[in-house]
């Protein structure tokens, strides 16, 4: 009889564990570490006049690439001052930065 | 008279369901029905199946109720990072028109990268792929992902899915990448 109750206690444990540890695989913060990046670089040669800048998807990306887009429209005087700032960082070479 | 007519009726009827019911048993011990995903069904089993889980899918999710806020950037990019790490391998991405899984499926995922037919009513549309994101579809290869996601979490990537017909390749990276630009500098 004890041997039953085991054999149903496991059985309904194990099911439970794997579904456990397969939800907790799929916490965002687990990918963050090898996700990749986004590849802002298309959005600098869009014409500015063609983006509906209230359009959600518009409004993501912008979102998501900010920093970039801000230095893009930052322009050459407060370069300066943002590249002393990624300097102190430890940054200033990174290519996103440097790129064209 | 007319009773025993009726009554012998009754007698051939459950005769004859017995044998069906046996025949139908002795079918599936057989081993004869093919399962290869390989195997195509009928005309007639597939038309039976699609109806019966659209209608379904149809009669369960009627009671939901949409959120109004599906249009934020907010949701786009958690939906997309989620449709990117858990949907793109069967249901593709703009630019890719096959994978190994939407080939070898069967019934083969829906492509939704292309805009969904037959579901006119973007509100239907939204409450259907809910509820088939949350319960999953049997015997289909469609896992029913509520188990581990809360509902805000698939509001996100329905969100997400009512705009992917839309999104260009490079669109669809950026609003699916999980890291971000700013990532180093923190």
């Amino acid at each position: 009889m004890k041997r039953k109750v085991l054999c149903w206690q496991v059985s309904l444990a194990v099911p439970t564990l794997l579904l456990g540890f397969s939800a907790q695989a799929h916490e965002p913060e687990k990918h963050m570490k090898e996700a990749e990046k986004p590849e802002c670089a298309a959005m600098k040669t869009m014409d500015p006049s063609k983006m509906d800048r209230d359009d959600p998807v518009m409004q993501a990306m912008m979102q998501k690439c900010k920093e970039e887009m801000h230095q893009e429209e930052a322009g050459p005087e407060d370069s300066h001052a943002d590249h002393s700032r990624h300097h102190d960082n430890g940054n200033a070479n990174s290519p996103v930065e440097h790129e064209e | 008279m007319p009773s025993t007519k009726f009554l012998s009726c009754i007698k051939c009827l459950a005769v004859a369901s017995g044998v069906a019911v046996a025949a139908g048993v002795a079918f599936i011990y057989s081993g004869f029905y093919p399962v290869g995903a390989d195997d195509r069904h009928t005309a007639l089993t597939f038309w039976a199946l699609e109806t019966l889980r659209e209608r379904s899918i149809a009669r369960a999710s009627a009671g939901i109720e949409v959120p109004k806020n599906l249009s934020t950037p907010e949701r786009l990019l958690a939906g997309g990072a989620d449709y990117n790490d858990m949907c793109v391998s069967c249901h593709l991405k703009p630019g890719k028109t096959e994978s190994d899984f939407a080939l070898g499926l069967y019934p083969a995922p829906p492509n939704l990268t292309q805009a969904a037919p037959g579901h006119g009513d973007p509100e239907a549309q939204s409450r259907h792929r809910f509820w088939t994101i949350k319960h999953g579809i049997k015997a289909s290869g469609m896992p029913a992902w509520g188990a581990g996601h809360d509902d805000e979490r698939i509001w996100n990537m329905v969100a997400f899915l009512r705009r992917l017909p839309d999104l260009s390749p490079g669109q669809y990276q950026v609003l699916t990448a999980r890291g971000s630009t700013d990532s180093d500098h923190h």
